[in-house]
C-alpha cells in the first residue's frame, strides 16, 4: 500500500516536474498574451517561439521585467534548473552555485538551503535533476514494458493456447531471445544507432525482456486453457480470438503482471546502468543514472550527495515496483481478495 | 414418431495418440427427436461424451470425426454438421446447439460476475446493446429460479453455491433459444436434492422453450426421470437402444441387464453384496475381438469371441420395433431369463 502511494507520487511528481523545479514560470502573461513556458520541458518545441525571438536565452525573471514591465508570472515551487547552473542575482536571494564552487573552504556544492541534495560539479542543482530525473524513469519503465509485455502475453498466449506446433516455435524463439545478453545488445545498438535517444533505449529493453512474461503467459494458458469454462465458452459459440483476450487473459493477468512489476523495476535499473555507463539518456537531459554518471568519480569522495540521493531514489522505486506486484496480484485476483476478508 | 432434430449416421470419432488410434465413437448411429429427450447411458470412457462433442464439434487434435454423418434439421433445411466451416460452426454453437457440463464449479469463469457471462452468450448471436443484454440475462436467471435475480447477476461465480451455479450454466446455455441442449452429467456432481431440482427445472424449461435435450448419464435414476429414448454405450458402440419404458421392462443385451442388476435396491438385506459386471471396461487402443462384450458376459460363447455383432431388431414378439440391440445372442437369453424366472 505504500509502495503504491510512492508509486503514484512518483507519477505525479513526474507529471508535475516542472511545476515543482524549474527556472521557466508554470503560467505567464507577456505582452498582453498568455503563456505556458514551463510546458518546454517536456518537448522544446512546446515552448513559445516568442521567447526564443526576444532572447530570453533561458533566463526568464529578469527578461520579463525587462521587456514587459506589466507582465506577471507563477513560479515553480522551487527555482533551479535542471539543465543549467543558476547564475547569480538571477532569482531572489538565491546565489549562484558557481560562486558556491568557486569557493571550496564555504560550500563545494554541498546540501544546503537553496540546493537541497547539492550540486553537481558543473553547478546544477541535483535536486531538480532529481525531480525531472523521475520523467525518465517512469517513461522508460512503462514504454518498455509496454512494449514487452505486449510481445510477451501475445506470444505466450498463443503458444499455451494452441500448443502442438505453434507452441514448440514459439517456445524455441523464446529461448533463442533469452540467451540474447540485453546490456551487450543494447550497447552495440547504440554504437550503431547515429543519434541514440531515450526512446530507442526504452524500445531495445522492450523487445528484449519480454521472455519471462511470455513464459509465464504460456504456463497459464496451458493451465488455463483445460478449464472447464474456456470449453463452456466455446460450445456457446465464442471465437478463439475471443476466449484468449478475454476468457483466459483475464483470468492469467493476476500472476502475469508480476513479472511485468519486476520488468519496470529491471527496465529502470538497466536505464541506469546504461546511462551510469555513459550510454544512456543523452547527458544534457537529467535522468538518474547521468546524476550517477557524474558522482562516479566522488564515490566515496567529497560530492557523496551525486551518488546517495540518485541512487537512494533507483533503490526506493525498484522496491516499490517488486512490492506493488505483489499487492497488484492480491488486487487483481477476486479469490485471494476473498480470502483475505 | 416425431420428426428428427439431429440424425448422427455411422459416426466414428478417433482420437490419434502416440500410442496409437484410440477409437472413441465406432459407428454410432441415433436420432435426437424434436422437443424430447435422448438419454446417452454408458460407463466413464464408453464414448458418450466425445459423441456429444462431436455433434458440437469440440473434439481438439488429436481427435477428428473420420468419418458419418450429423445432420440438424434447422426450419426445415438440413445442415451437414460434420463438413459445416468452422465460422458457420461457431454461430450454431449457443444459438442452436448449447451444452452444460459436468462441473458447475469450473464451467464458470470466476473472474466475470455471472450476469455479465450470460450477457455475453447474449451478444454472441443478437446485435442487441449490452443494457438488453444484461436484462435478458436477469431474466433468464429468473428463469431458471434464482432468488433476487437482479442483485445475484452481478456477483461473481465463488458466490454461488454448486446447484446454483449449474442454474446459472443452464441460464447461460438456454439465453440463445437453443434448438439443442446438451448436458452432460449435469447432475452428478450434485447433492442428491439439488440433483432432482435441476432436473425438474431442465424438464420445465424444455417444455417452455421446446427444445430438445442429449442428456449424457451414467445414473440410470436419472435416465428413468428425463428421458424419452435411451441409447446405452459400451466400448465405443451403442449396444442397445429403446424408448424409455421398453429398456426398463425389458433390457436385452447382457450389459443393459448387468446395469440393471447393479442398481441397490431397499429391502434387500445388507450383507448381501450388489451385484457387479465382472471384470473391467476394455482399454480403447486393445478391444477385444468380435463383441466386445464378450471378455465379461456371462452368456458369452464361441461365436461373440470371432464375430462382431450388428445393431438389430430381435425376433422376440414382445419387443416394438423400436427396439435394437447389438447382441448375436438377445433372444436365446431372454428365453433363459424368462425360464429362470418361472422356475424361481
Amino acid at each position: 500500500m505504500v509502495a503504491l502511494v510512492t508509486i503514484v507520487l512518483l507519477f505525479l511528481v513526474a507529471l508535475c516536474s516542472p511545476a515543482i523545479v524549474g527556472t521557466k514560470p508554470i503560467v505567464c502573461n507577456y505582452k498582453g498574451n498568455l503563456y505556458f513556458p514551463c510546458l518546454g520541458y517536456f518537448n522544446p518545441k512546446w515552448e513559445n517561439p516568442i521567447f526564443i525571438k526576444d532572447k530570453f536565452r533561458g533566463v526568464y525573471p529578469r527578461s520579463l521585467k525587462q521587456k514587459d514591465a506589466e507582465s506577471w508570472a507563477v513560479w515553480p515551487l522551487v527555482y533551479q534548473d535542471p539543465y543549467r547552473r543558476v547564475k547569480a542575482d538571477e532569482w531572489h536571494g538565491v546565489p549562484s552555485s558557481r560562486e558556491m564552487l568557486d569557493n571550496p573552504v564555504q560550500n563545494h556544492g554541498k546540501p544546503s538551503a537553496h540546493n537541497f541534495f547539492g550540486t553537481t560539479p558543473y553547478g546544477v542543482d541535483v535536486f531538480a535533476g532529481m525531480v525531472h530525473g523521475t520523467r525518465i524513469a517512469v517513461l522508460v519503465g512503462f514504454v518498455s514494458m509496454g512494449i514487452a509485455s505486449f510481445i510477451g502475453i501475445t506470444i505466450g498466449a498463443l503458444a499455451g493456447y494452441f500448443r502442438g506446433w505453434i507452441d514448440v516455435v514459439l517456445s524455441r524463439l523464446i529461448e533463442v531471445v533469452m540467451c540474447i545478453p540485453t546490456l551487450v545488445l543494447i550497447l552495440a545498438l547504440i554504437s550503431v544507432i547515429a543519434e541514440p535517444t531515450v526512446w530507442h533505449l526504452m524500445a531495445i529493453i522492450g523487445v528484449t525482456s519480454w521472455t519471462s512474461i511470455a513464459r509465464l503467459t504460456r504456463a497459464e494458458f496451458l493451465k488455463l486453457r483445460e478449464m472447464d469454462y474456456v470449453a463452456a465458452a466455446r460450445a456457446l459459440g465464442a471465437s478463439h480470438v475471443r476466449i484468449i483476450f478475454i476468457h483466459v487473459l483475464r483470468n492469467a493477468l493476476a500472476p502475469v503482471l508480476v513479472p511485468i512489476s519486476f520488468g519496470v523495476a529491471a527496465a529502470i535499473l538497466i536505464e541506469s546502468a546504461l546511462s551510469f555507463l555513459g550510454f544512456g539518456a543523452p547527458p544534457p537531459n537529467p535522468s538518474w543514472g547521468n546524476l550517477l554518471h557524474l558522482g562516479q568519480d566522488h564515490i566515496l569522495g567529497k560530492m557523496w550527495w551525486l551518488v546517495l540521493f540518485p541512487g537512494l531514489g533507483i533503490f526506493l522505486t525498484v522496491l516499490c515496483y517488486n512490492l506493488v506486484g505483489e499487492g497488484l496480484q492480491e488486487a487483481t485476483d477476486p479469490r485471494l481478495r476473498q480470502a483475505g476478508k | 414418431m416425431t420428426e428428427p432434430l439431429v440424425e448422427i449416421k455411422n459416426l466414428r470419432t478417433h482420437f490419434f495418440t502416440d500410442e496409437g488410434v484410440v477409437k472413441a465413437v465406432e459407428d454410432v448411429s441415433l436420432t435426437i427427436p424434436r422437443g424430447k429427450t435422448l438419454g446417452l447411458v454408458g460407463e466413464s470412457g464408453c464414448g458418450k461424451s466425445v459423441t456429444a462433442l462431436s455433434i458440437i464439434r469440440l473434439i481438439s487434435p488429436p481427435g477428428k470425426i473420420v468419418s458419418g454423418s450429423i445432420a440438424f434439421y434447422d426450419d426445415g433445411r438440413k445442415i451437414e454438421l460434420t463438413t459445416l466451416p468452422e465460422a458457420e460452426m461457431r454461430k450454431m454453437r449457443g444459438s442452436r446447439i448449447a451444452m452444460i457440463f459436468q462441473e458447475p464449479m469450473t464451467s464458470l469463469n470466476p473472474v466475470f460476475t455471472v450476469g455479465s457471462q450470460i450477457a455475453e452468450a447474449v451478444r454472441l448471436h443478437h446485435r442487441v446493446s449490452s443494457r438488453e443484454a444484461w436484462d435478458r440475462a436477469v431474466e433468464m436467471l429468473h428463469k431458471v429460479r434464482i432468488p433476487d435475480a437482479q442483485r445475484r447477476a452481478s456477483e461473481y461465480p465463488h458466490h454461488f453455491s454448486g446447484g446454483m451455479r449449474q442454474r446459472v450454466m443452464i441460464a447461460m446455455a438456454l439465453s440463445c433459444n437453443p434448438k439443442l441442449l446438451i448436458a452432460d452429467e449435469p447432475s452428478t456432481a450434485l447433492d442428491v436434492t439439488i440433483q432432482a431440482q435441476v432436473l425438474d427445472l431442465l424438464r420445465d424449461l424444455q417444455t417452455e422453450f421446446g427444445m430438445s435435450i442429449l442428456i449424457i448419464t451414467h445414473d440410470l435414476g436419472v435416465i428413468a426421470e428425463m428421458a424419452d429414448d435411451v441409447c446405452v454405450m459400451y466400448a465405443s458402440k451403442v449396444v442397445e437402444y429403446a424408448p424409455v419404458v421398453e429398456l426398463f421392462t425389458n433390457p436385452l443385451h447382457p450389459y443393459t441387464r448387468g446395469l440393471f442388476a447393479s442398481r441397490p435396491e431397499p429391502g434387500k438385506p445388507k450383507d448381501q453384496k450388489l451385484r457387479t459386471i465382472p471384470g473391467v471396461v476394455p482399454s480403447p487402443l486393445r478391444f477385444p475381438s468380435g463383441c466386445k462384450f464378450h471378455p465379461r458376459c456371462a452368456y458369452a460363447q464361441e461365436r461373440c469371441k470371432k464375430e462382431e455383432p450388428v445393431l438389430r431388431r430381435p425376433n422376440l414378439s414382445q419387443i416394438p420395433p423400436s427396439h435394437v440391440v447389438h447382441c448375436h445372442f438377445a433372444e436365446q437369453i431372454e428365453e433363459q431369463e424368462e425360464a429362470a424366472v418361472k422356475s424361481v
